[in-house]
C-alpha cells in the first residue's frame, strides 16, 4: 500500500468499467476498493471496520455511491447486498462484506476467508400455523458445504418434507430453496419474489415460504411457524481471487486485523 | 429471428475484430517461434472422448447434440483433450517430444460476462512426451512470453502442484464427504469452514498441522513457502511434489520470470485432468485468470500409449480485455488504424497497374466499383473514416482528409504520404 488511491470521488461507472477511467491515473495495483452492503448490515459493517482499525468514510449519509475513507487509504462502494458478491467476483471491488445467505444464494467464485461477528440470522422454511408439517429438529450441514447435505435425518413424528407433492414455495432465495428440496427428492415449485414473501401463504400464492428470520416476530405476526432451518447466516468477508494474490500484502493486513476481532 | 444472434455469442467487427485476429496471429507466431507446430482439431467430436476427461463442472458446461446416426457429439470446450487424442491415437510412434499450438473457438455454456461469451477464443500450446521439470518450465515461460506479446506487463503466474494436495488427501484417508468439505473450504479460502472441518474430523497432530498450514502456503517468497511446506510432509507423494516444484523453479532461472511467480499450494480448483503443476495467469483489473495450464500425464494414455504432457491455454478475449484495462491509463493507447485508401481507377488499365503495385507494397487499397465522381467518393470517405482518396488523372492525385474531416488535394500521389504508409509502429512490411 505504498500508493494510496486518489481520494477524489470517482464516477461509479468508472469503477465498474476501469477501462474508461481518466488517462494519467496510476494503475490500481495498490489501491483497494471495498464493497459494503446497504441496508441492514451497513451500520454494523462500518462499526466493525472501525473497530478493526480501518479508516472508514465519515460521510456515510452521503448519496454518493463511492466514498473515500477518512484518510483516503481505501475506497468504499455502498452496494445492494445481492450485488456485493458480483462486484467482488468481477474484481470491480477487491473486498466485500455481505451475509452468508446472499453468498450461498448468488454462488459467485470468490474467497471468503472470515465470518464476521454480526448480522446473525437464519434462513428458514416456514408455513402457516395450522397446516404446516410438524416442527422437527433437523439440523442440516448446509452451512459447511453449500452443496450436498446428505443428512438422512431420521424422519420423525409429523410430516417429513419428502411426503409433500410439489409444494409451492415463495422466496427471495430460489437457488438455496431449490437445492434444499432437491436434496430431499422433492420437486418444489419455486415462486421467486422480491420481498414480503410472508404474503405468499396469506394470499394463497404459496404453501410455504423460505425467508430470513432474525427474531421470528414477523413470522408470528403473519401466522407462520418455522419448519426447518436451511442455513445459519452471519456476515462474511469476501475477497476477489485476483486481488488476493496481486494485492496480498494490503489484503492480508486487513484480514489479520479482522481476525483478531473474530476469534 | 429478426437478425438477432443467440445469447452468448457475439459479432466482432471493425477495430475489435481486427485486434482480436491480430492478437491471435501474434500469439501463434510466438508459439511457432518456440518450435510449436500448428494443429487444427475438429470443432466437434464424439462426446465420449471429451466428457470422460473433465470434471463435473466443465462437463455440465458442454454443448452436446446428436449426430444423424444417433451418436452424441459435443462442441470442444477446450483444445487439450483433442490434441492428446490426436497424439495418443495417431502420432504415438512419432519421435517425442511433440509440440503443438492452436487457436480458435471453444464453447461452454457459461453466464456471459466481459471477455467471456459462450463461444470464445482460446490459444495455447501443448508439449507432449517430456516428463522433465524443464518441460514444465518451458510452458510457464511460454505463458509469460504470450502475456508479453499481448502487451500485458503487469501479471503474476500462480503456481500450484496437485500432487501435494492429492498426496495429503491419501495420507488423511478421508471419506468422500470429508474430502469434499475440505476442498470446498480450501477453494473458498475460508478459515471458519476449515476450522469446522478440523473440529469434526479426527486427525493425528502432524496431519492436522499439515491441513492447518495449507492455506498459508501462498506467496511470492518461493523458498520460504517450499521449506515451510516441507515441514508438513506426510508421505513420499508430498515430498515428491515439493521436489518437483523445486526443480521447476530451478529450471525457470534462465527465463527471468521468477519475479512473476507466486506459489499457492492450496490452489486446487484445477483438479480436472492435471497430475502435476497447475497454474493460472492473473492480471490486475480482471477478476478471472487470462490463462491457465498444467501437467497432465494421464490424458494421452486414454487414447493410446501413455505420454507425459504439459500445456497452457490462454483466453484471447480476456487478454484483450486485460490489455484494454491496463492501457486505459496509458495515453499512448494509439489511434485507430487507418482504413484502406479508396481509388477511383475510372476504367484505366494504367490505374489498375498502379493499384496492383500499391497493394504489392503492402499498402491497402479498395477500388471504387460504383463509377463514382470525386465528390461522391469524398462523401463516402468522410462518412466511413477513409483518409485517402486517389483520383486517376494520368497518374493518381491524392486527396487526404485533415483532422476536421475535410479533404485537401495534396497533388500527385507520394506513397509515403498515405496515412497507412509504414511508420515505426505498424507491422506492415515496408515497400
Amino acid at each position: 500500500m505504498s500508493q494510496p488511491i486518489s481520494a477524489t470521488i470517482r464516477d461509479p461507472a468508472e469503477i465498474l468499467e476501469p477501462s474508461r477511467s481518466p488517462a494519467g491515473q496510476t494503475p490500481t495495483v495498490q489501491s483497494l476498493l471495498f464493497a459494503l452492503p446497504k441496508g441492514r448490515l451497513a451500520h454494523d459493517s462500518l462499526t466493525f471496520l472501525e473497530r478493526a482499525g480501518l479508516s472508514v468514510p465519515t460521510d456515510t449519509a452521503s448519496r454518493k455511491l463511492v466514498l473515500p475513507a477518512a484518510d483516503g487509504s481505501i475506497g468504499f462502494v455502498m452496494a445492494k447486498p445481492r450485488d456485493v458478491p458480483t462486484y467482488v467476483e468481477h474484481g470491480a471491488a477487491d473486498l466485500g462484506i455481505c451475509g452468508l445467505d446472499v453468498v450461498r444464494e448468488t454462488d459467485r467464485a470468490v474467497y471468503e476467508p472470515l465470518l464476521l461477528p454480526f448480522g446473525h440470522c437464519r434462513l428458514c422454511l416456514a408455513g402457516p400455523t395450522d397446516r404446516s408439517p410438524a416442527q422437527v429438529d433437523e439440523t442440516v450441514d448446509l452451512p459447511e458445504l453449500g452443496s450436498t447435505a446428505a443428512s438422512s435425518s431420521p424422519e420423525m413424528t409429523g410430516t417429513p418434507l419428502r411426503y409433500m407433492s410439489q409444494p409451492r414455495i415463495a422466496t427471495e432465495f430460489p437457488r438455496l430453496t431449490r437445492q434444499f428440496f432437491t436434496d430431499r427428492g422433492v420437486n418444489a415449485e419455486i415462486i421467486a419474489l422480491g420481498g414480503s414473501v410472508e404474503l405468499g401463504p396469506i394470499l394463497g400464492l404459496a404453501d410455504l415460504i423460505v425467508d430470513i428470520v432474525k427474531t421470528g416476530e414477523t413470522l408470528r405476526l403473519n401466522g407462520l411457524v418455522e419448519i426447518r432451518t436451511i442455513l445459519q447466516s452471519q456476515a462474511v468477508l469476501l475477497v476477489n481471487r485476483t486481488s488476493y494474490q496481486l494485492k496480498a500484502t494490503a489484503i492480508n493486513r486487513i484480514i489479520e486485523r479482522m481476525r483478531r476481532l473474530t476469534t | 429471428m429478426n437478425g438477432q444472434v443467440p445469447f452468448g455469442v457475439a459479432d466482432y467487427f471493425w477495430e475489435e475484430a481486427r485486434n482480436r485476429q491480430r492478437l491471435l496471429d501474434r500469439l501463434m507466431e510466438t508459439f511457432r517461434a518456440w518450435g510449436y507446430g500448428d494443429v487444427i482439431p475438429p470443432m466437434f467430436e464424439f462426446d465420449a472422448n471429451l466428457s470422460a476427461q473433465y470434471d463435473e463442472r466443465l462437463r455440465s458446461d458442454m454443448y452436446r447434440f446428436l449426430d444423424r446416426d444417433g451418436s452424441t457429439l459435443s462442441l470442444r470446450p477446450e483444445f487439450t483433450t483433442s490434441v492428446a487424442r490426436l497424439v495418443g491415437a495417431r502420432l504415438h510412434d512419432w519421435p517425442m517430444p511433440q509440440r503443438f499450438c492452436y487457436g480458435g473457438s471453444v464453447f461452454r455454456y457459461l453466464e456471459p460476462q466481459a471477455g467471456q461469451q459462450r463461444e470464445f477464443w482460446q490459444a495455447g500450446g501443448e508439449l507432449i512426451g517430456a516428463p522433465t521439470p524443464a518441460a514444465d518450465a518451458e510452458i510457464l515461460a511460454l505463458t509469460a512470453a504470450s502475456l508479453q506479446v499481448a502487451d500485458l506487463t503487469d501479471y503474476r503466474l500462480i503456481l500450484g502442484h496437485i500432487g501435494y494436495y492429492r498426496s495429503l488427501l491419501q495420507a488423511l484417508a478421508l471419506s468422500q464427504e470429508q474430502s469434499q468439505r475440505l476442498q470446498y473450504a480450501l477453494n473458498r479460502k475460508s478459515e471458519p469452514l476449515l476450522a469446522d472441518f478440523l473440529r469434526d474430523t479426527p486427525l493425528r497432530t502432524g496431519q492436522r498441522q499439515a491441513v492447518e498450514t495449507l492455506p498459508h502456503l501462498v506467496g511470492g517468497d518461493i523458498e520460504s513457502i517450499l521449506s515451510q511446506a516441507e515441514r508438513h510432509i506426510q508421505n513420499s507423494g508430498m515430498h515428491g511434489a515439493l521436489q518437483n516444484l523445486r526443480c521447476i523453479v530451478e529450471a525457470l532461472a534462465g527465463y527471468e520470470i521468477l519475479g512473476k511467480l507466486i506459489i499457492d499450494l492450496a490452489e486446487i480448483r484445477n483438479l480436472g485432468y492435471y497430475t502435476g503443476i497447475s497454474f493460472e495467469a492473473l492480471t490486475p483489473g480482471l477478476g478471472t485468470a487470462v490463462g491457465s495450464g498444467g501437467r497432465y500425464d494421464d490424458l494421452v494414455g486414454h487414447f493410446g500409449p501413455p505420454q507425459p504432457a504439459v500445456g497452457v491455454a490462454l483466453g484471447v478475449d480476456l487478454l484483450l480485455l486485460a490489455r484494454n484495462r491496463q492501457q486505459a491509463d496509458d495515453a499512448s493507447a494509439g489511434p485507430g488504424h487507418s482504413l484502406p485508401a479508396l481509388a477511383l481507377a475510372q476504367g484505366s488499365d494504367a490505374a489498375m497497374a498502379e493499384v496492383r503495385m500499391l497493394r504489392a507494397a503492402g499498402l491497402p487499397v479498395q477500388l471504387d466499383v460504383n463509377g463514382w465522381s470525386v465528390d461522391s467518393a469524398l462523401d463516402y470517405a468522410a462518412q466511413t473514416g477513409i483518409r485517402d482518396v486517389l483520383q486517376w488523372d494520368n497518374g493518381f492525385l491524392h486527396h487526404r482528409s485533415d483532422d476536421n474531416g475535410g479533404f485537401a488535394l495534396l497533388g500527385p500521389l507520394d506513397k509515403g504520404r498515405l496515412s497507412h504508409a509504414p511508420t515505426p509502429h505498424t507491422e506492415e512490411p515496408r515497400p
